[in-house]
């Protein structure tokens, strides 16, 4: 029953099809020639505002271009901050504002194929994510331009951060207050240090580089130490200057 | 964490690597902007002191000029190609209309701020024409008419008042609109040797008032041969029949024109030549004026006047090549450029109305050979104090330079408006000064054999003996500068002469070609022009390659620069040989090529006088050599077998290998075939000759290295899909040894189109394409690695390679557009690359290459870390500190030239489009000279400081020893 009731709508609407098309053929023809330009050729206007706070348009606008995916679509800025992008196919586009001082946030603006335009937050990761902006755009502003770095200035405050500089300065602290602070002539006090000195180089036996070094280097003579100068032989010339203290140390 | 915080630290240093220092704003970088070829041109009448130009372009460019220095006001770019196609230029008072993209939109501009007043969309229709309308004395409309249509905006707002439908519009070839503010509009159409048809449009409602067509059947366009005279008269003239024609438009009574024969007025057009009438309308809102000029040959032109229907030749100007008139105030004058002698043109004020001569007014205008003929003259008319007439001119000539001057023949301003359109360039090294010259002589080959041993120490004594005479003198011309006062002491004016290399060679010559033909050799360091030299009878779609023969390392040798031009129509080349530096052709003979030309190889071969031969391919892959002296073709003859070379076919996708034969004929080794009914080639690229790449590997995080691929045969091809449905275009890209044909590598990128940027290097390919999936700009790298251990470390051969090379692929996102791409180069490769990339916008983004590593890893660890490796991440970023241009930006960028300096930290860039842009960018920052702001006063002080402390502390210890001593 109910598949004859389908087909009795569908016979009615194909008479009445035949009928409107006896009546004016020509004009149909034509207007489904119009229709096919519309798909393929008509374009959209995109609107929008742009204004840079605190700044008179004047000042920037005639160094600014407004962008449509690079500079396939370019539009210019009024004196009101307001722009529009004409003949636009539908499609899908990052609208960006273009200038050398001011920096705008991209937009990614929609143009369905019957002009329904509508703009989004970009993100190119997430390509498909829509969080809905309202039209006719508000471009945002993003901030002046940094182009430039700052230089390394000299403060005094970098001189006294800089860890060099402690290690520098606290030693001599040490040095001059120390002896302020303890008194070398108590005898208690001597001792401690002693034993302290005694802690801080607890292998006495083991000789000073540099009393070596002055050793190695000053003519040969026949003098002994204990550590053991005995190994080293007697030709111990400048051509084994090399090997000869390392070994004295290790030993 | 140590390691953390180390990568912490290189990133950030990597962060500021590129980047700009306030202070260094214009110390070594410079931009210089331009306009393109104009086409319009328009001087504010509007008031007296104003300044302003304003200009259209071919280039889709809109701008205001100051008038008295030649710089930019403010200028617009419009969409490129025909779309925003600057059809008509139209001023009012502060206002300026503009009809873009064949009759698409119509804009105003509000002139003094460069902002946009109205903009409104038009019907589409192919644009014809566009008038000032005008009633009682008053400019209110606009009108435009279109092949089928006309209609009336309001020019305040640009609403449309009316638009009608144009009678009989598919024979009519309706052509131009004329009204004097009568409330009508006329529009006049033609029906070629037919009849001419004017229909009367009202103004208020764009009713048809009057409809008439004309006989005239010799007429075949209104635009070239008809101009709208004196209170509405139609004046046409035509060559053939020696007439001029004449027709009211508003009378109802007269059917046809009246014809006048020049014989009359003892005037003849010369043979096969199209005369052209010149009329002036002043204020659009009142009828043209009824004198006119008639240009009888290309260099004769005559006054005429029409007075109570009777035409009267006010004055004969024979010979003359321009004339152009101008009104200010009520006055209109016509100004007359004719030639004077061989070198020098005058031009002379004529009042318009008598054709009697101004006196005092004229302009010498010298003729330059670099320059090319003038060709359109525009006339800026003032009235000066005594209320007389005073003008400037700007004349703008074949190769589009603008000049402009004023009484008695100054140069104002000049601008090469060929640079607009750079095709290619090249830096060359300047030469060494004279006296660097001669010490360097000394060491000339013959000298040593001819000279003996005493006559070399006196030669080189007398050099030493020169040197300092040199160094005396520039100190002495230091200390005289110093004792001047400051403001008289001129900048060292950059001229020829005075060119020589400075200690880190990092100012060269740039030699620019552009597509008019015109040649410059610009200065790197300030950017002045030093020679120029204009190609006359270039084909204006030629395609040129230069290519450096001789550098200017072989003094006495002079350097050689060699420009092969190709018409692309034909095909066929010729040679253009010149020295870069003084811009001067060279004596030498050239090769006559009488076939197209389809490949050009230089050759490391040099001849006795260093020039590296030059080998052309022609269609029939015979080979020309230049030079080809017999030391040449011998030399050839030795290393024919390992003269390889390779031919681009795009039409059928072939690519073809040719060795060469003893004889210079060619033999093919191997052809690719890249189907063209999937896929077509878009670009070949091989590796730059002059790079160098400083290491073999890279060392891993475990010590062991992994050695690059480093095949300098190596060609990179890229192709496009054929189908460029969404869903199934794609992006191609071979990597082809260019010896063998043998395929190394390929990659497909999916849903992907073009347009392709990519820079193939070291052992490296990068490219850029559009993403149509995501619809988004994606980076991709290649990197070859020939693994753990190299094959032949010694030497690469293309033909011993057993093993192909490991490749690693890595994709990025690019939050932005791209117009170019190119990879900076330095002297020995040792500095760390960066890429930079043209934006839209006209910034330059200097993009370290550490960012498009295929090793960066997606999880982090601790042999990446060692490495230096940055953690994978899908997007990249884009820092305005990198942009190496900061707000100087470079419109419609085309290319980036990238150049070794002296210096090893240092990269020479110009970026050219519309504008160029000269810079040095530092990729790894200035490590082998010293900063700008180095401190000298801190380490000389602290130097100076602990110097004292010493001497102090050390008589203190004296002092204290002695006390000891006593004590």
């Amino acid at each position: 029953m109910h598949m004859n009731h389908c087909l009795r709508v569908w016979v009615v609407l194909l008479g009445l099809h035949v009928t409107i098309s006896h009546e004016v053929t020509n004009d149909v023809t034509h207007e489904g020639d119009k229709d096919d330009v519309r798909s393929e050729d008509v374009k959209f206007q995109v609107l929008g505002r742009a204004v840079v706070p605190g700044v008179r348009t004047h000042d920037w606008i005639s160094s600014a271009r407004v962008l449509l995916d690079g500079d396939k679509h370019v539009g210019f800025l009024r004196s009101d901050g307001g722009f529009s992008v004409s003949d636009v196919p539908s499609g899908s586009y990052v609208l960006d504002i273009s200038s050398p001082t001011y920096r705008f946030q991209p937009v990614r603006v929609d143009i369905s194929s019957t002009g329904k335009i509508r703009a989004r937050v970009l993100n190119y990761i997430k390509t498909s994510e829509v969080i809905q902006l309202p039209y006719p755009l508000q471009m945002r502003y993003a901030g002046p331009h940094s182009y430039f770095i700052q230089r390394e200035t000299w403060g005094w405050s970098d001189f006294f951060m800089n860890p060099m500089v402690y290690m520098m300065v606290l030693p001599l602290l040490i040095i001059v207050l120390l002896p302020k602070v303890i008194n070398p002539s108590d005898p208690e006090m001597q001792r401690e240090v002693e034993q302290s000195m005694n802690m801080l180089n607890p292998n006495t036996e083991l000789p000073d580089v540099s009393e070596l070094m002055t050793k190695f280097f000053s003519p040969p003579k026949s003098q002994k130490k204990p550590g053991g100068g005995t190994r080293v032989p007697k030709g111990g010339g400048p051509g084994q200057k090399g090997g000869g203290p390392r070994r004295r140390v290790k030993g | 964490a140590w390691l953390g915080v180390r990568l912490a630290i290189s990133v950030s240093l990597l962060f500021t690597a590129s980047a700009v220092f306030e202070d260094q704003v214009g110390k070594f970088d410079w931009r210089q902007q331009f306009i393109g070829k104009v086409r319009f041109a328009l001087f504010d009448t509007h008031s007296q002191a104003s300044k302003k130009l304003l200009v259209a372009t071919d280039k889709n460019v809109f701008a205001s000029l100051n008038s008295r220095t030649g710089d930019l006001f403010w200028r617009h770019l419009d969409k490129t190609g025909p779309e925003g196609h600057l059809d008509s230029l139209l001023m009012y008072g502060q206002d300026a209309v503009v009809v873009v993209g064949n009759g698409r939109l119509l804009r105003s501009w509000e002139t003094t701020v460069g902002g946009l007043k109205w903009e409104t969309v038009l019907d589409t229709g192919s644009f014809k024409a566009a008038a000032l309308v005008g009633v009682q004395d008053l400019v209110k409309y606009v009108a435009v008419l279109k092949k089928t249509a006309i209609s009336l905006h309001d020019l305040s707002s640009g609403g449309q008042i009316w638009v009608e439908n144009l009678p009989d519009s598919d024979t009519v070839q309706y052509q131009t609109i004329y009204s004097e503010g009568n409330g009508l509009v006329f529009v006049l159409g033609l029906v070629p040797n037919s009849h001419v048809v004017i229909v009367e449009y009202k103004i208020e409602d764009g009713e048809i008032m009057n409809k008439k067509s004309i006989q005239a059947a010799w007429m075949s366009s209104l635009e070239s041969s008809c101009a709208v005279i004196s209170s509405g008269i139609l004046l046409c003239v035509d060559q053939i029949t020696q007439s001029l024609y004449t027709l009211p438009l508003q009378s109802v009574e007269q059917k046809e024109m009246k014809q006048i024969h020049l014989q009359t007025l003892d005037l003849e057009v010369a043979s096969g030549f199209q005369p052209v009438l010149t009329s002036t309308q002043p204020n659009p809102a009142q009828p043209p004026l009824a004198e006119f000029f008639l240009q009888l040959n290309p260099d004769h032109h005559i006054l005429l006047q029409l007075k109570d229907g009777l035409i009267a030749p006010l004055r004969d100007f024979n010979p003359s090549n321009l004339v152009a008139f101008a009104t200010t105030g009520e006055k209109t004058v016509a100004a007359v450029m004719s030639p004077k002698n061989e070198t020098a043109c005058s031009i002379n004020l004529f009042s318009a109305d008598t054709g009697r001569r101004h006196l005092d007014t004229t302009i010498i205008y010298h003729l330059d050979p670099n320059v090319g003929k003038p060709n359109k003259l525009y006339v800026h008319a003032f009235l000066k104090k005594d209320d007389s007439v005073g003008y400037r001119v700007m004349v703008q000539s074949e190769d589009h330079t603008l000049t402009f001057l004023q009484q008695p023949g100054r140069v104002v301003w000049m601008r090469e408006e060929a640079l607009a359109d750079v095709v290619t360039m090249e830096m060359v090294d300047l030469p060494l000064t004279g006296t660097q010259a001669e010490l360097e002589g000394e060491f000339g080959k013959k000298a040593v054999v001819t000279d003996g041993l005493l006559p070399m120490v006196l030669k080189r004594l007398s050099s030493q003996f020169i040197l300092l005479q040199a160094w005396l003198a520039h100190l002495w011309k230091l200390f005289y500068d110093a004792r001047k006062p400051r403001s008289s002491v001129k900048n060292d004016e950059v001229t020829i002469e005075n060119l020589s290399r400075d200690e880190f060679n990092l100012q060269k010559m740039m030699v620019m070609v552009t597509a008019s033909g015109k040649l410059f050799g610009i200065d790197s360091k300030s950017g002045a022009i030093l020679w120029r030299h204009y190609l006359e009878n270039i084909q204006p779609n030629s395609g040129f390659k230069l290519m450096v023969q001789r550098s200017t390392a072989h003094f006495p040798h002079p350097p050689q620069c060699t420009l092969l031009i190709k018409d692309k129509d034909i095909g066929l080349a010729s040679l253009h040989v010149f020295n870069p530096i003084f811009g001067k052709k060279s004596h030498s003979s050239v090769p006559a090529l009488p076939r197209p030309i389809l490949q050009t190889l230089l050759l490391p071969i040099i001849d006795q006088d260093y020039a590296k031969v030059l080998l052309l391919i022609d269609d029939q892959y015979k080979v020309t050599a230049f030079p080809s002296t017999k030391n040449i073709l011998q030399q050839l003859q030795d290393t024919a077998s390992s003269i390889y070379f390779y031919l681009v076919d795009s039409s059928q996708g072939k690519l073809s290998g040719f060795r060469l034969r003893k004889d210079l004929s060619t033999e093919l080794i191997w052809e690719v075939v890249i189907p063209t009914e999937v896929q077509k080639i878009v670009a070949v690229k091989g590796k730059r000759g002059n790079e160098h790449v400083h290491s073999q590997g890279r060392v891993m995080g475990d010590r062991s290295v992994l050695y690059k691929y480093l095949n300098p045969n190596l060609l990179a091809v890229v192709t496009e899909s054929t189908d460029t449905h969404q869903e199934r275009s794609f992006v191609g890209i071979f990597l082809i040894d260019g010896v063998t044909g043998r395929i190394v590598h390929e990659a497909v990128q999916r849903k992907a189109r073009g347009p392709v940027h990519f820079v193939h290097s070291e052992n490296w390919v990068v490219y850029v394409y559009w993403n149509s999936k995501f619809r988004r700009n994606e980076f991709s790298v290649l990197e070859l690695f020939e693994g753990a251990e190299l094959y032949n470390s010694t030497v690469f051969s293309s033909l011993d390679r057993p093993r192909p090379p490991q490749v690693l692929q890595q994709s990025y996102i690019f939050p932005a557009g791209i117009s170019t791409l190119e990879a900076t180069l330095t002297e020995k490769g040792i500095t760390s690359r960066h890429l930079l990339v043209g934006l839209p916008s006209g910034s330059i983004l200097s993009l370290p290459k550490l960012f498009l590593d295929p090793r960066r890893p997606e999880v982090v660890s601790e042999q990446t870390r060692e490495e230096n490796l940055i953690p994978y991440a899908p997007e990249m970023p884009i820092r305005t500190e990198w942009f190496i241009n900061y707000n100087q930006t470079v419109s419609r960028v085309r290319g980036i030239h990238t150049a070794p300096s002296g210096l090893e930290s240092t990269c020479l860039v110009v970026a050219y489009g519309l504008d160029i842009y000269q810079t040095r960018v530092f990729p790894s920052k200035q490590f082998d000279v010293l900063k700008d702001d180095y401190d000298y006063v801190l380490i000389s002080s602290v130097l100076f400081g602990l110097f004292f402390a010493t001497m102090i502390s050390k008589r203190l210890a004296e002092v204290k020893l002695l006390n000891r001593a006593w004590r």
